[in-house]
């Protein structure tokens, strides 16, 4: 089954009440409610492809969770299409329930007061599992996610990082093509943090799932993810590589080298300038939109001079994401200010 | 239902029962609860038949026969179909998300969430009044009324379900809804022992076709002992409360369906 994820158009508007300041304005609310829409998600289209893991990525109420409710059947669209491994997710609860799986990071999926490996024969039997499938199943989660350490502890006696292990392998126990995650590791710490990315990367390369995630985290994009989509306000504000990324709104990369021969004489090179001189250490910065990655700035670098020492300060992915959404804040306004 | 869906259905219940059994004082605090809960109707059941010889025209082994139906009703409710009361706080912690991501009708993972162990108070109770009540009529237990009186029991474990599964699917929209269903509890429990035509006719009116309670057990109970003319409704309307239960019943998973399609969720 193709694990593919396709969106075209997609909105969801929320009506709600706004509530006028002070008693009287409380009182006047009541009698004459003022409803107001709110577009969570707005014409959002990208394509994920199968064995693919995407990074949607957007600050706190740009609209992740609510197009990971769409596309997971949670929620039904206002406007546009999706298809989750073919299906639509809305339209077929049930059926994309069993090609998908899901975890979201703040609560479980799983049975409180049952221990967890109970839970997981209840999703065996609800999945229609066959047992031996299950059983291998269970042994290769184990081994990456160390689970038989708490597998027989009852659920609301986990830590959160065992309770995140549990509810990551119940997801993908029934062997789903497409596999959704909001914010997995919300909370967790760094070594049960790598030990989840470690068995992401598992699932995405030797098992071809299709991921789509949703995380605060950039060194968990940086270590999982080849391309992200940025969303804003509800709309679609990149769609790239993180390369593509880094390109565009990571301009704070410098490559310091320091010439063999202090006279030489140095002049920019494409899409890279000189930002100072001082004897024979010279720093070289991006210039202008076609400025190269600072992997390849610093190739170049090392073709046109010759150096006896080079180093390199790339701007961190959080500061070239912050300066991501600083630059769609700017334009989500200036919409608004044009309208 | 499939074989596979009953299969799992024990199976989740069975669980969910052992698991409660290991807290041994909750569970048996659980089972106290239930039982306590309805003190209200022992004692009702004590002071009509030690003081009372009867009751709105009804003789006081025939009142008896209306908290008993309405307990055993109840505790049916309770045991299979009761776990509707928790619907807004599933929604506000965000569980109804993933009953959602899971191939299974939602409404039946609300069910399975726990075991309810407070039903076997519940179920003690109203065994022991049922009891009670079958061995002070003076009726002839035939086949047929048995076999009514069951049905009349399922009926009112529907109708009690209807009106929640209602509460319910309002509190998927509006999750303050969820207060509504203790307003319901206490009122279906304050009036549901009494024969009607005892109070006001407005209440009595309400209590018929505002919120449904005369169908539970009051209309059972006079067509069981022949009262079934002197209700205020026609004979056949008050014989029919098995089927109303049944249908309001359908009804209300109906509406609980459309309302899931319609289900917004919290925090975005």
């Amino acid at each position: 089954m193709s694990g593919s994820i396709e969106v075209r158009g997609l909105s969801r508007t929320f009506h709600t009440t706004v509530r006028r300041p002070g008693f009287l304005g409380g009182v006047r609310s009541l009698v004459n409610p003022e409803r107001v829409a709110k577009e969570a998600v707005c014409d959002i289209s990208f394509d994920v492809a199968p064995g693919e893991l995407l990074a949607l990525l957007g600050p706190n109420g740009a609209g992740k969770s609510t197009t990971i409710k769409m596309l997971t059947g949670i929620l039904t669209p206002t406007a546009g299409e999706a298809r989750v491994a073919g299906v639509v997710p809305y339209e077929e609860r049930e059926r994309n329930a069993r090609n998908i799986g899901a975890v979201f990071g703040q609560r479980t999926q799983l049975w409180w007061d049952l221990p967890v490996r109970e839970s997981f024969s209840i999703l065996r039997d609800i999945y229609e599992v066959p047992k031996a499938e299950h059983a291998a199943r269970l042994k290769e989660f184990d081994e990456l996610l160390a689970l038989s350490s708490f597998w027989d502890t009852r659920v609301r006696h986990l830590s959160l990082g065992q309770r995140v292990r549990s509810d990551m392998a119940a997801a993908l126990l029934h062997d789903p093509p497409v596999v959704f995650l909001d914010e997995p590791t919300i909370g967790m710490d760094v070594v049960v943090k790598e030990q989840v990315r470690e068995f992401l990367r598992h699932q995405v390369e030797e098992r071809g799932r299709t991921v789509l995630l949703t995380t605060h985290d950039m060194t968990e994009v940086e270590r999982l993810a080849e391309r992200v989509v940025l969303i804003n306000h509800g709309r679609l504000v990149l769609d790239g590589t993180l390369d593509e990324i880094r390109r565009k709104f990571g301009s704070t990369w410098q490559v310091r080298a320091t010439l063999a021969d202090p006279h030489t004489p140095v002049e920019p090179l494409p899409g890279i300038t000189l930002l100072r001189r001082e004897g024979p250490q010279v720093v070289f910065g991006p210039d202008g939109p076609t400025a190269p990655t600072v992997h390849q700035a610093l190739k170049q670098v090392i073709e046109r001079y010759e150096v006896t020492d080079i180093a390199l300060d790339e701007a961190e992915l959080e500061d070239v994401m912050r300066a991501a959404y600083v630059q769609s804040e700017v334009r989500v306004e200036d919409r608004a200010g044009g309208a | 239902m499939s074989l596979n869906a009953l299969r799992i259905i024990w199976r989740v219940t069975r669980l969910n029962f052992r698991a409660q059994l290991e807290y041994r004082s909750e569970f048996l605090m659980m089972i106290a609860i239930g039982a306590i809960w309805q003190v209200s109707v022992i004692v009702f059941a004590t002071v009509l038949l030690s003081r009372f010889t009867g009751m709105g025209g009804w003789d006081s082994s025939d009142v008896l026969l209306i908290p008993a139906t309405r307990m055993l009703a109840h505790a049916l409710f309770v045991l299979f179909l009761g776990r509707m009361h928790g619907v807004g706080r599933h929604i506000q912690e965000g569980r109804i998300d993933t009953y959602l991501v899971r191939p299974m009708p939602v409404h039946r993972q609300v069910q399975l969430e726990f075991f309810p162990t407070n039903a076997i108070g519940d179920m003690t109770v109203a065994v022991g009044l049922m009891v009670g009540a079958l061995s002070r009529s003076q009726l002839d237990w035939t086949a047929g009324r048995i076999t009514y009186l069951i049905a009349c029991l399922i009926g009112g474990m529907l109708l009690e379900a209807a009106m929640f599964t209602v509460v319910a699917s309002a509190s998927l929209r509006f999750p303050a809804a969820d207060y509504w269903s203790r307003w319901l509890e206490e009122l279906l429990g304050t009036f549901g022992s009494y024969p009607l035509n005892v109070l006001p006719r407005a209440v009595g009116g309400f209590l018929t076709f505002g919120l449904p309670l005369a169908f539970v057990a009051y209309f059972p109970a006079a067509v069981l002992t022949g009262h079934g003319d002197s209700t205020g409704v026609p004979y056949w309307l008050a014989a029919a409360s098995p089927l109303l239960g049944a249908l309001a019943y359908l009804g209300a998973r109906l509406l609980w369906r459309w309302s899931l399609g319609h289900y917004t969720g919290v925090n975005g």
